[in-house]
């Protein structure tokens, strides 16, 4: 209910730019310098200006930092003239802030209503070299919806300047080591709002976000059997389907949420199955006598990478989702496992052993243009993409315990999840909630 | 026949009787007793060993409940873990004796049943050690199998990296975390 009233607001556009758009930044370069935007001061429009806009101000200056496209200039760094300035200018008043030494300037200002339960916000971004205003919107909702509301303009000024939404809106479930066992939580992009979903004790892993963002599909040791459970995300209704004596582990969900590829156990050893999402319909995908591990899809739901030790050392194969046309990828080094398919399909991201440690690769999927993301003294595993491909998260023990760290794909701006005390393991990036 | 002529003819039918019967039962009598006793005693020590062995099984027998994990089983100090190399599930060759004990062990008690469990240290993922672990544990219950040990008294499981012995991060923790350790799941 929540959620549809923040949509039906989202209508309420008070102006849209318009300038024809124009990309600012080409993220997928693989170098490139992050775009200097002003923040300036939000306007608290209530006639008792309330600590409500400085919220929106923090969590908005957090977002554009996260994304790593920007470098923020936010209030404290502006020079004394501009510091107090707040509300939003006139276009013919612009060149005032050419001093703050930004590229871009957003200006916002919020408005909480008298009934003290919901909001509006409303924000505009000029291009300051060419002195002219981006794009213009309001949105409004219940309190509740305001993180939510501060992530949707975060996402809305990555477009502008990338070309592309942001992923301000989505989430990371994720393993946390508890006592002898472990247990899935999930948190928001940008750390906030950590929810633990599984409460047993046990040994849970593996944590996979169902397409439509409402269950997640994991391994749990409760029947003293890997076997796979599937919960909502607010940690309600708990449902075991998939439990075959031996592995039923490490599940990658059909991009139409109509099957599941995993592991499984049945033949002896670990075979690449794949199920219906009621556990039924078995069906092995892998041949031979190897041991096989980790599937992942591929977006268009065509093809299956996963991990093969048939030619004596754990490999990266990619084969069609019938098990046909089975074909290795990675050549280099001897131990490369935990593919993940990028959401626009050109690369996989793996974990592999080079120099004694375990870092984070990418590399193309016809096997060119290998590439080493981290480089540090820790052990880094189990990257996955975010939904726009344009981060990956992973878990590192780069600081110690082991913790969950995103970076952006091309490997720069690598930085921990501000949830993560350590412990993490197994990111597992939700599609974007709107 | 007179009175006492029968009476002389019985004493003396009843002496040579007695020797008739005494003597071959004598030698008998005298060696019997040492024969059954050997028998005895050897079965009696068998009985007293087994029974000891029993006893010891019994008392090595310790219940154990992991929270999270259904179930109550117990676990024998006299069923051994075997170890592994890194990144390999075949048993090594001075790890094979440590599986034969089990074997001989798990052939006095037709009704225990066991699960083998498939371990792997910390390094590697969390997936790919899953599924080693599983090799592990089935590469022992092959084994076992292979020395008459009937297959559906052996489940096997694996935790992969999950539940190290040793939480250590270093050679020594590694090496015995790559391990099959044996619970027994029915007495």
């Amino acid at each position: 209910m929540l959620k549809y009233f923040f949509i039906i607001s989202l209508l309420f556009f008070s102006f849209i730019s318009s300038s024809e758009a124009r990309v600012y930044l080409d993220i997928n370069a693989p170098t490139f310098v992050q775009i200097p935007i002003v923040l300036a001061k939000w306007k608290s429009v209530e006639k008792t200006p309330s600590p409500f806009s400085e919220k929106a101000y923090e969590i908005l200056a957090n977002d554009l930092t996260l994304s790593g496209f920007f470098k923020v200039i936010d209030a404290p760094h502006l020079p004394p003239s501009l510091r107090e300035r707040e509300g939003i200018p006139n276009t013919s008043s612009l060149q005032e802030w050419i001093p703050a030494g930004g590229e871009i300037l957003l200006a916002g200002e919020t408005l909480l209503e008298s009934d003290g339960l919901n909001f509006k916000l409303k924000f505009h971004l000029f291009d300051l070299v060419e002195q002219r205003h981006i794009v213009g919107k309001q949105y409004e909702g219940p309190l509740q919806t305001l993180r939510s509301a501060v992530h949707r303009i975060a996402d809305e000024v990555v477009l502008q300047i990338t070309g592309e939404k942001g992923v301000h809106n989505t989430k990371i479930a994720y393993a946390v080591l508890q006592g002898p066992g472990k247990e899935i939580f999930i948190a928001d992009f940008d750390g906030a709002n950590v929810k633990q979903i599984t409460q047993n004790q046990s040994i849970n892993l593996s944590p996979a976000w169902a397409p439509d963002g409402k269950k997640i599909a994991f391994t749990s040791y409760l029947k003293r059997n890997p076997d796979l459970y599937l919960i909502n995300t607010d940690g309600k209704n708990l449902q075991r389907f998939s439990y075959y004596p031996g592995l039923n582990v490490s599940p990658s969900w059909s991009p139409d949420g109509k099957q599941i590829v995993l592991m499984m156990g049945m033949e002896g050893k670990s075979d690449i199955f794949l199920i219906d999402t009621n556990g039924g319909n078995p069906k092995r995908l892998t041949k031979g006598h190897g041991n096989e591990a980790s599937p992942t899809w591929s977006p268009d739901g065509e093809s299956i990478a996963f991990v093969s030790d048939r030619s004596g050392s754990p490999q990266i194969y990619v084969m069609a989702r019938d098990g046909a046309n089975v074909r290795r990828l990675t050549f280099e080094g001897s131990y490369n496992t935990n593919p993940s398919w990028s959401p626009k399909g050109d690369r996989i991201a793996f974990c592999a052993r080079a120099e004694g440690r375990f870092h984070i690769f990418t590399i193309g999927i016809d096997g060119s243009g290998l590439r080493k993301m981290t480089s540090n003294s820790g052990n880094n595993e189990s990257p996955c993409w975010s939904p726009d491909g344009r981060y990956i998260a992973f878990s590192s023990t780069r600081t110690g315990a082991s913790k969950i760290f995103i970076m952006n794909a091309n490997g720069f701006n690598q930085r921990v999840l501000t949830s993560s005390k350590g412990g993490e393991s197994s990111p597992a990036w939700s599609r974007r909630f709107e | 026949m007179s009175k006492k002529s029968f009476v002389i003819f019985t004493i003396l039918f009843l002496c040579f009787g007695l020797m008739m019967s005494g003597c071959p039962k004598k030698t008998v009598m005298k060696e019997e007793p040492s024969v059954k006793k050997e028998e005895a005693v050897k079965k009696e020590e068998a009985a007293k060993k087994e029974e000891g062995a029993k006893k010891e099984f019994e008392k090595s027998l310790v219940a154990t409940k992991t929270p999270g994990i259904e179930g109550e089983v117990f676990e024998s100090s006299l069923l051994k873990d075997i170890r592994f190399d890194f990144d390999k599930y075949d048993i090594r060759p001075g790890e094979a004796a440590i599986l034969k004990d089990n074997a001989a062990l798990l052939k006095k008690y037709p009704n225990v049943k066991i699960q083998i469990e498939g371990h792997c240290d910390e390094r590697g993922t969390v997936e790919y050690n899953l599924a080693l672990g599983e090799r592990r544990a089935n590469s022992s219950k092959n084994y076992l199998v292979s020395l008459g040990i009937s297959a559906d008294r052996i489940s096997t499981i694996s935790y992969g990296k999950e539940k190290p012995l040793d939480p250590g991060h270093n050679e020594e923790a590694w090496a015995k975390n790559r391990r099959a350790h044996t619970i027994i799941t029915a007495k």
